[in-house]
């Protein structure tokens, strides 16, 4: 049974860009396996198979190399949802996605659905260090990680350098440069997130919003199959259904 | 860390290959099943038979047997070469032209058709569209040219099919159905010949870099990528499996189902397309040549070729299992399931599971091993003979061959650690639990349960008894040792029961009860073996232990009487009374039981128990001391069954207590019994002069008999009140009280009668209210109940007209059914049925036939 789950195809696929060392890796793991470790460097690309329910979701993780930039497009490639990333200490990480990132996202799916995720918000702000202790494991003896992030975690005096209007700003430039229907594209309040991998902030709302909002072509790629007449409907009604199950 | 995953055996010998002084280097290879065709630098083309050994050891080996060579026609030693088996040709790219050599003989064979030239790479289609058998479909890249051609190749000529434009001259392709991909200068991409429709791929400095591209299966292709990626792409362009990472220079690589092996200046490396890992790394001098043929990896340097044999599957995992990298055995497990028949994957993977369970197990990672075996379906039995001693004696379990771990047992596991035995063991119990619940225990519960038994045992757990009181196949012989060793004689003595040897059971308890034997488990251990034999349908023993039971505690022993069910009751009272005899105190519960509980209705026991009674009672006013409240309580119950009971012998009683000047009370009912309701009050009201007891036996001495037998007994008492020859002369007093107070009982006309004349009204102002009221109150009842029944009357006649008919309509015309003359007034007499009659003709008729009176019961109605 656990074999077949693993050979099973993937039902849809998403894909996360950013530049190297936003913490895509991290953010996938800490999805995945619930905690927060050291992660080397991502080699070309890396991918996760997620059971969400009945279906099964293909997570890309992508290697922000430029030496691996052009595969990047490859990895888009008929990919439904593509998460952005951008680590919030950085403001070149997010000059990074408009100038680098956002060109490999002409191969995903016409009706991609778009999420900018601002990373390691552990580091600016104290309502994303201190998550509620149920929800994530806190990894003991981090020391190695006070390299990386110079400062202690306590006293977050690392300057945030990206703000969540500039992200929002972004989101609302691509959806207007990919002449993206408004109507279908969700708006910015709801695919722009500020998450921490290290402390998990936000990262369960990141993937399962992402989720729900993909729910509609996943039962449309599945019904597509059998009948596209009644994937119209189904898409319709889903739509319906929506805000139901994100209140 | 790493597998072994390939083995590297040589195929070619250098010797076999050059002339002595000649220095030829390995140009290109190609592999046919057992055929093997060389092309050297020398342009010999040479032609072996490569026939795989196994050596005793289990190594594999090669044979190789040199055929044939021959020198090629041309300056340049081949490029390429590729079989068609089903033409005996081989294809040969040599000198940038295609040409067509005999399998066997390697002569050239002169080719019609198209002639090929300028060709720098070509492709087989493994997946070929035409259909045709006897032809072989191709692609090929010539130089200088922005395009491939599609070509099939038959036994005699080269036919081109197809020109198909490309944006660039490609340098390297492959081929599959109808899709080419194709390494351009500086990008990869997938071109559908067929359709026209293409789709890049990713950029690849082809000039930097020597590209690869290889088919690994249907419509599915490997890349050499930037960063030295193994990159997978699909025909659609999308890569379903995660690249692996290889060294910058790789030379070339090659798929063997779940490998991808690459091959660059100093090694081959393994890496594995399940989870990326890289899992071996061969060294490999001056390598230039590695190629998958049909499964089979050849590797080839310079100067010798090799095969690179895979090591059987089932070794590899081990070889996993053995360095304890249990998920990456699974992972190989899993993902060999779509090359192994659905059975033997099924066996496999269920032992890899079992074998992971156990690696975890022994680093006590219950919860994961626990997972690995319910998966695996392992036979607990594997796992309960680690520990020793638990299996029985008798199971016929022999552990798997070859073994599923490495442990001799539980302490070598532990290395001697209690608490990590004592971790198992827990885990055991648990797990053992959930195999008896389920169905994993199936054929072998008797070693399971046994095996339960003695952990539950030795851990002095308390779902031991639980376990012996549900259904359950615990060995007795194996286990009796066992608990009797861990001095659980009650659980034992269970054992027993359930095996039907209760004898044996009781023996083992009774010694724990005398204190022969201890366990500490168990408390109240005399109160269960007196509710054993209380539900024990084999009377032997119950006779055999009552008297012990009795002599220990006779309160409680004679449950082993009084507890029975009685539905199944096999015992005769008789006889248990009988055995009662000596003791005493047993005796009176027993009776007790009969009579008050079970309610026997039989003279015998009530006497007896009545006697019993008596007998306490009078022992108990021989001995005066503080013997207060006992008497009391002894009198209450005596006096109680004297009351309820009707069915003792009242002259016996009587007898007994007829000296007895203080149970007046009890002597009392006893002549209520007799009727002797004079004598009864009496003794009441003139010895015990005792006015409530008076009343109160009236009341019970009427209660089942109605008014008029009350109102009889009232009378009696008032006379007895009211006797002046009584010593102390009439009560004047207590004959007031019980008027005032049971007015209602008495016959007021008779008790004035009575009354002498001289008493007040104010005395019997109560009395009389009452009687009078009650007299007003009778009268009234009655006429409610007069008028009331009048009413139904009526209400009767009504109904009876309404359901006769309507009114009878009476005329002079009309004559009398009786005489036929006609009506003079209009008085009448109807017939049932409502058929007029002349008065006097009815009255007639009804003398005429007296009997028929009663019957035809005529009405008189008026009408008018
Ligand atoms: N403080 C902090 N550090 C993070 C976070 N996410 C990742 N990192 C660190 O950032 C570095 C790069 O992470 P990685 O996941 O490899 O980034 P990638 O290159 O985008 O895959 C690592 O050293 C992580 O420990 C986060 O949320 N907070
Ligand atoms: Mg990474």
């Amino acid at each position: 049974m656990h074999a077949q789950r693993k050979m099973r195809k993937p039902d849809i696929k998403m894909v996360i860009l950013g530049d190297m060392n936003v913490g895509k890796t991290s953010l996938l793991h800490r999805y995945t396996e619930r905690s927060f470790k050291d992660t080397l460097s991502t080699v070309g690309g890396a991918f996760f198979l997620k059971q969400w329910g009945p279906y099964n979701i293909s997570i890309w993780d992508t290697a922000g190399r430029e030496q691996f930039h052009g595969l990047g497009s490859m990895y888009c490639r008929g990919a439904a949802a593509v998460i952005l990333t951008y680590d919030v200490t950085s403001w070149q990480s997010l000059v990074q996605l408009e100038e680098r990132f956002l060109s490999l996202t002409d191969s995903a799916n016409g009706d991609c659905i778009f999420a900018i995720v601002g990373n390691k918000a552990d580091l600016t702000d104290a309502c994303a260090r201190d998550v509620a202790p149920k929800a994530v494991r806190l990894e003991e003896g981090d020391e190695s990680d006070h390299l990386e992030c110079p400062t202690p975690p306590h006293t977050p005096t690392v300057h945030k350098q990206v703000m969540r209007e500039d992200a929002l700003a972004l989101y609302n430039r691509i959806i207007h440069s990919k002449v993206l229907e408004k109507r279908t594209s969700p708006p910015a309040e709801d695919v722009c997130f500020e998450t921490s991998a290290k402390t998990g902030y936000n990262v369960d709302t990141l993937f399962e919003t992402l989720f729900e909002l993909l729910l509609p072509s996943i039962i449309c790629t599945q019904t597509q199959v059998e009948s596209p007449t009644v994937c119209l409907e189904d898409y319709e009604e889903m739509k319906k259904k929506k805000p139901v199950c994100c209140t | 860390m790493s597998v072994k995953a390939f083995e590297l055996v040589p195929a070619v010998e250098w010797e076999q290959l050059t002339a002595e002084k000649a220095r030829a280097a390995v140009e290109c290879i190609e592999c046919c099943g057992e055929h093997l065709y060389v092309c050297t630098s020398d342009c010999v083309l040479h032609h072996f038979l490569l026939e795989a050994r196994t050596t005793a050891k289990g190594r594999h080996t090669y044979r190789t047997q040199k055929l044939l060579q021959k020198v090629l026609n041309s300056k340049k030693p081949a490029a390429e070469l590729k079989a068609a088996s089903a033409l005996d040709r081989l294809v040969v790219l040599c000198d940038a032209a295609i040409s067509l050599v005999d399998m066997l003989t390697l002569e050239a064979v002169p080719s019609g058709g198209a002639k090929l030239r300028g060709v720098t790479a070509f492709s087989v289609n493994e997946n070929p569209v035409t259909g045709d058998a006897f032809c072989v479909e191709m692609a090929v890249v010539s130089a200088r040219r922005r395009a491939v051609h599609i070509c099939t190749v038959h036994e005699d000529r080269v036919q081109v099919l197809k020109e198909v434009v490309t944006p660039e001259q490609p340098c390297a392709l492959a081929m599959d159905g109808y899709f080419l991909c194709l390494a351009l200068p500086m990008q990869y991409m997938i071109l559908n010949y067929s359709t026209g429709v293409s789709q890049d791929l990713f950029p690849y400095n082809s000039q930097e870099r020597k590209p690869i591209v290889k088919r690994i299966g249907r419509e599915e292709f490997l890349l050499a990528a930037p960063g030295g990626l193994g990159m997978f792409a699909n025909a659609e362009g999308i890569s379903q499996r995660a690249p692996v990472s290889w060294s910058e220079g790789v030379l070339a690589a090659a798929v063997c189902f779940p490998y991808v092996v690459a091959l660059d200046e100093g090694f081959v490396t393994v890496h594995s397309m399940l989870d990326q890992q890289l899992k071996q790394t061969l060294s490999f001098r001056e390598g230039h040549v590695l190629q998958d043929f049909e499964g089979k990896v050849l590797l080839a340097s310079t100067k010798a070729v090799f095969v690179l044999v895979p090591l059987p599957l089932e070794t590899q995992i081990q070889d996993l299992l053995a360095s304890r990298r249990v998920e990456e055995a699974l992972v190989l497990t899993e993902g060999a399931q779509r090359n192994i028949p659905k059975d033997k994957f099924q066996m496999l993977h269920k032992r890899i599971l079992q074998q992971a369970g156990f690696i975890q197990f022994g680093q006590l990672q219950f919860s994961e091993a626990k997972e690995h075996f319910r998966r695996g379906q392992l036979d607990v039995r594997e796992l309960i003979s680690l520990y020793p001693l638990l299996l029985p004696a008798s199971s016929s379990f022999t552990r798997c061959q070859p073994p599923l771990h490495e442990f001799a047992d539980l302490s070598q596991l532990a290395q001697g650690d209690p608490e990590k035995v004592e971790r198992c063991k827990h885990f055991l119990i648990g797990y053992l639990r959930e195999a008896r619940a389920g169905e994993a225990a199936n054929g072998f519960r008797e070693d399971v349960d046994t095996a339960l038994l003695k952990l539950y045992a030795e851990a002095g757990h308390d779902s031991l008894l639980d376990l012996l009181a549900s259904e359950n196949a615990c060995l007795l012989a194996d286990s009796a040792p066992w608990l009797e060793k861990h001095h659980r004689y009650f659980a034992l003595g269970i054992l027993y029961h359930y095996n039907g040897q209760d004898a044996v059971a009781l023996q083992l308890w009774v010694r724990v009860v005398n204190g022969d034997l201890c366990d500490p488990t168990c408390t109240n251990l005399f109160q269960y073996i007196v509710d054993f034999l209380s539900r024990c349908p084999n009377l032997d023993l119950v006779w055999k232990y009552a008297d012990w039971a009795l002599q220990k505690d006779q309160k409680i022993g004679v449950q082993i009487f009084t507890k029975r069910p009685i539905s199944k009751e096999l015992l005769n009272a008789d006889d248990v009374i009988t055995y009662l005899q000596k003791h005493h105190r047993a005796l009176l519960l027993y009776l007790e039981h009969l009579v008050l509980e079970r309610k026997v209705q039989r003279e015998k026991y009530h006497t007896h128990l009545a006697v019993l009674y008596a007998d306490q009672v009078l022992g108990l006013l021989s001995r005066p001391a503080d013997t207060r409240e006992h008497l009391a309580s002894a009198r209450t119950k005596l006096q109680h069954l004297l009351r309820e009971s009707s069915l003792y012998r009242v002259q016996l009683l009587l007898g007994k207590l007829q000296d007895s000047e203080l149970l007046l009370v009890e002597r009392a009912i006893l002549h209520g019994k007799l009727d002797e309701h004079d004598t009864a009050l009496h003794i009441l009201v003139h010895q015990l002069r005792d006015t409530t007891a008076a009343e109160d036996y009236c009341t019970w001495a009427s209660a089942a008999r109605g008014h008029a037998h009350r109102r009889r007994l009232y009378h009696h008492l008032l006379g007895r009140y009211l006797d002046p020859d009584m010593p102390g002369g009439p009560r004047a007093v207590e004959a007031v009280d019980l008027l005032n107070r049971h007015s209602e009982v008495f016959d007021a006309v008779q008790v004035l009668k009575l009354l002498p004349e001289a008493w007040s009204l104010g005395l019997l102002h109560p009395f009389l209210c009452g009687a009078l009221r009650a007299s007003v109150h009778a009268c009234r009842t009655t006429q409610v109940a007069l008028g009331l029944a009048r009413a139904e009357n009526l209400q009767l006649h009504r109904d009876r007209l309404k359901y006769r008919g309507g009114p009878i309509l009476m005329s002079e015309k009309k004559g009398c059914h009786l005489c036929h003359n006609t009506f003079r007034d209009p008085e009448c007499m109807c017939l049932p049925g409502g058929t007029p009659v002349h008065t006097h003709c009815a009255a007639q008729k009804l003398q005429d036939t007296p009997i028929k009176r009663r019957l035809d019961r005529t009405h008189t109605s008026n009408h008018t």
